[in-house]
């Protein structure tokens, strides 16, 4: 425990330096992105009838939730607002504090794309086992032929295709929003039965495009494990084939759990065109609708989090790695 | 393995249970006439956790539905007071428009069943000055600011303008200001609000000081949440999630009776290709405009029930240069390439649908130039397609044509670089198809796009391009409609009422037009005419526009390429009695035309 410990607190202040790095980083890149949000603004309420002078102070008391001052002293409230988990107020949503609206996004993500993860990791890893086990069969070739194809299928056009066929050919599930609104929000049948339904084409298509990856590398890992001596001397112990299976599968597992945490501190990032084409509001979208009306509080927020989660991620796929693997902890011993 | 095939195997059960339970306990999606569904085309990406505020951007507040002001402005050619009744059941505006006085639906109440009071009326006028509003200014000087809000009686109030700088369309800037419920938003105005607003309207440092707190109370009002929607409108907003919001009928509603939907579900977007899949599918009752592209367009016009509305929209596009830069500057280059470009055959490729071919550059949209300056109009030039006089204009600049390329008066080459932000396909279709005809006629021609909008307008109004497209004829008022030519962009800026002109590269002047400009035989200053009509009559603005147009055909500070159509998509397969007059399918800034006809009792439930 004392060696997890070190560890820890070690990555806690590598992972604080490096969110401070990359907040600092950020800030100045947000802060010099070109265009004009505010002469966007003004032509956008002229276009809709407003007249020069009001839109001149509606844009006035809308970007009056920017922050003033010099660049130096944004940044110096910038980062103490941060150490106060204070990320500022949003521009494009007036008042609202850009922590609360991350959170309000976040859930529409993690359902998507966690659910998405886990299902194509469960199925690519049992099916990347079985595809290296009967390698030399048909079914392995074709189970190794359809990760690859999964794979180099780009997401949008997966989506599309299950829009195409589900929601439009054979109507049988709903592409337009994360949730029927006739439905009473809580914990009722019918709101959790329309979330779940709402749920299934985004995450199959993040099942389906991720899958493919999870197949290759398992495949690729059991083969390597299954040329080791200890699985030879299992077969000539004439031990149960279900219990080599499992010899096999926690040996050959164990690099893809860093990918799965990777992929997971990676999953805050959002999945873009998954959000647009099943009209999921996450955070990929904020983050892409936040650089378009140059929202600049809320992309800070945006690429903090996301930097926060693939840090924090990092951290726990070490440590989980010390806890599941003995020679990473005999190693540490050993020094 | 086993623990992991029975994790599969419920993650399946899970999933299958939930579409059946999700499809079986569904409501009816607008079958039967009682759901009536519809988009707000002006704002993507709904936010559940927004007010339902009508100022704040992604507010919960659909203007016409559960949003009122206190009447609808139309979308009339020449007289912009006009309007249909809301909150307001009628008003009287004075012979010399010094002065409106609005009598309140007798039986307006809020949702919460109070009745609504000319003391909510002036508390929202109280709130509208500290947004920003044509008539509610605190801007010293500004044409058609109120100078006094009186309660009358409880349903009748009288605003006077400030003649000191009057404007036509005073009446309507009082008319269109949304309707707040006193009891709910009373705490975000500060007790001495109107005194502080009577120093904000007048000069020096106090002033000044005062106007930064109003300001500063915008934002608040901006950012004001009430605990829940209460609405003087027909219906009410029940709940919001980020891909849908409900509306129930509003049973206070004082036309309740003649409002033929009980629910209204708001559709979320995030791209016009959603939308274009709602109307496809049929499952739109109403959508505002939307371009597409003419394929999406038939398929949408196939749709079950689906019907496409075309209407007048102030607004057209125009392709605009920037005079500074060489060989821009020559009239006579500008006057070449409208000779030039075929705009029918740009308008058919970029937006056939939505938008007509300009007839002229007159800085008007044509439908609005017919009825202002129907005698001018026919003596402007036309600009049609004539490759002999280009030339002669071209030669006229001193350009010169070599193995069959123009090139610059120096004998560089010419290079006509055209900038459009990403993402604005009919611009840059039509640039596409200004460029093959420009290098079919020996111009050179390239296309340049910039990352977004945003981009796009700092880099134009930075000189930074030759020539872009812009929007132009934004009427329906005259001043609004003129100073997209002689406004900011150009050089003259508006300052409390005081007309100042900047040298080209200066204040945002980026199409660097000459200040004075010679029409029929007399030089006019374009910026200052443009400015009287601020404060110009119908009578008094004819002639002005007359000029402007003229000025505007022969210096063409910009070509105008086409002008929009306003179409409206709407679904007659639940609700019928669609309205097909122009002057009601686009109604104030921001209104969703549809919940006024609902209100007034127009759409009928087909039933």
């Amino acid at each position: 425990m004392t060696l997890i410990a070190r560890r820890l607190a070690g990555h806690l202040a590598r992972g604080f330096v490096m969110i401070i790095v990359v907040a600092t980083i950020s800030f100045f890149i947000i802060n010099n992105i070109p265009g004009d949000p505010m002469a966007a603004q003004y032509d956008k309420l002229l276009q809709s009838g407003m007249s020069p002078e009001a839109a001149t102070q509606a844009v006035k008391v809308l970007y009056g939730f920017q922050p003033t001052g010099s660049l130096w002293q944004q940044y110096t409230d910038y980062i103490g607002g941060l150490l106060h988990l204070d990320l500022g107020t949003s521009v494009s949503r007036p008042g609202q504090p850009v922590l609360g609206v991350l959170g309000e996004a976040a859930k529409w993500t993690i359902l998507p794309v966690l659910g998405g993860t886990l299902l194509s990791f469960l199925v690519g890893v049992i099916l990347g086992v079985y595809a290296a086990i009967k390698r030399k069969s048909k079914l392995g070739d074709a189970l190794a032929i359809s990760g690859s194809l999964l794979h180099g299928i780009p997401q949008y056009v997966l989506a599309m295709l299950l829009v195409v066929i589900f929601a439009t050919l054979i109507p049988i599930l709903p592409a337009d929003g994360p949730v029927d609104i006739m439905f009473e929000p809580g914990f009722n049948a019918g709101y959790l039965g329309s979330l779940a339904e709402h749920a299934v084409l985004p995450i199959a298509t993040y099942a389906l495009s991720a899958y493919g990856g999870w197949v290759l590398a398992m495949k690729s890992s059991v083969v390597t494990v299954l040329g080791d001596d200890f699985i030879l001397a299992a077969e000539l112990r004439g031990m149960k084939r279900s219990i080599i299976f499992r010899y096999i599968a926690r040996n050959a597992i164990l690099p893809l759990f860093t990918i799965l945490a990777l992929s997971l501190g990676l999953l805050l990032g959002g999945a873009v065109f998954i959000e647009k084409i099943f009209n999921y509001p996450g955070l990929g979208w904020l983050l892409i609708e936040s650089i378009n009306t140059r929202d600049y509080a809320l992309m800070g927020g945006a690429f903090l989090l996301i930097t926060a989660a693939v840090i924090v991620a990092n951290i726990v796929a070490d440590l989980f790695y010390t806890v599941i693997d003995p020679r990473v902890r005999s190693g540490e011993d050993s020094t | 393995m086993k623990r992991l095939a029975a994790v599969v195997a419920l993650l399946g059960l899970a999933t299958a249970t939930a579409c059946s339970s999700g499809s079986t306990n569904k409501s009816s999606s607008g079958g039967g006439g009682g759901l009536f569904t519809t988009i707000d085309v002006n704002r993507p990406g709904l936010d559940a956790s927004a007010p339902a505020n009508p100022y704040n951007p992604k507010g919960n507040s659909f203007s016409g539905f559960n949003a009122m002001r206190i009447a609808w402005v139309k979308n009339h050619l020449t007289d912009p007071n006009q309007a249909l009744p809301g909150i307001a059941a009628s008003w009287e505006i004075a012979p010399d428009n010094s002065a409106i006085t609005l009598k309140l639906q007798p039986n307006a109440k809020w949702s919460d069943g109070k009745p609504v009071t000319a003391e909510d009326v002036k508390m929202s006028i109280g709130i509208a000055y500290t947004q920003g509003s044509t008539a509610f200014s605190v801007t010293p000087g500004a044409a058609g600011a109120a100078a006094e809000v009186t309660v009358v009686d409880n349903q009748t109030l009288k605003i006077t303008q400030d003649m000191a700088s009057p404007s036509p369309k005073f009446a309507r800037g009082v008319l269109d200001t949304a309707v707040l419920p006193a009891h709910v938003w009373s705490s975000v105005l500060p007790a001495d609000f109107w005194d502080k607003l009577k120093t904000a309207r007048g000069d020096g440092a106090e002033a000044e000081k005062a106007r930064t707190e109003i300001t500063a109370i915008g934002q608040k009002v901006i950012a004001f949440a009430p605990p829940k929607d209460v609405s003087a409108g027909p219906f009410v907003l029940e709940r919001v999630n980020p891909g849908e919001a409900l509306l129930v009928k509003n049973k206070n509603f004082y036309n309740a009776a003649k409002v033929a939907p009980a629910q209204v579900k708001f559709l979320n977007y995030t791209g016009n290709e959603q939308i274009w899949n709602y109307l496809t599918a049929g499952k739109l009752d109403q959508s505002g405009f939307v371009a597409a592209p003419t394929d999406v367009m038939n398929r949408i016009k196939q749709g079950p029930g689906n019907e496409v509305i075309k209407g007048y929209s102030p607004v057209a596009v125009s392709m605009a240069f920037n005079q500074s830069k060489k060989p821009y500057d020559n009239v006579h280059v500008r006057r070449g390439l409208a000779y030039l470009i075929d705009r029918d055959q740009v308008t058919k490729v970029a937006s056939p649908e939505g938008g007509t071919p300009a007839v002229t550059t007159s800085g008007i949209h044509q439908k609005a130039a017919q009825a202002w300056i129907p005698d001018t109009l026919p003596k402007l030039d036309p600009y049609k397609p004539d490759a002999a006089k280009a030339e002669a204009e071209f030669k006229s600049a001193g350009l010169t044509k070599k193995d069959g390329k123009w090139t610059l008066a120096d004998g560089k080459p010419w290079k006509v670089s055209m900038h459009a932000p990403a993402g604005f396909s009919d611009w840059l279709s039509a640039q596409e198809n200004i460029k093959s005809q420009l290098i079919k006629a020996g111009i050179d021609a390239e296309i340049q796009t910039s990352p977004d909008y945003p981009v796009y307008l700092e880099e134009l109004a930075a000189g930074k391009y030759d020539v872009g497209f812009w929007l132009m004829a934004l009427g329906p008022a005259p001043y609004d409609i003129f100073q997209r030519l002689y406004g900011a962009s150009n050089g003259w800026t508006n300052v409390a009422g005081k007309i100042e002109h900047s040298p080209a590269g200066k204040n945002g002047n980026w199409m660097g037009g000459p200040e004075q400009i010679e029409v029929d035989g007399a030089k006019i200053d374009p910026g200052e005419l443009t400015g009287k009509l601020n404060s110009a009559n119908e009578e008094a603005a004819k002639p002005i526009m007359a000029q402007l147009a003229k000025a505007a055909n022969q210096d063409l500070p910009v070509i105008q390429l086409w002008d929009y159509v306003n179409n409206q998509f709407v679904n007659n397969s639940r609700f019928t009695g669609w309205p097909h007059d122009d002057e009601i399918l686009r109604l104030g800034t921001g209104v969703l035309a549809s919940g006024v006809w609902i209100q007034l009792g127009m759409v009928k439930s087909k039933q």
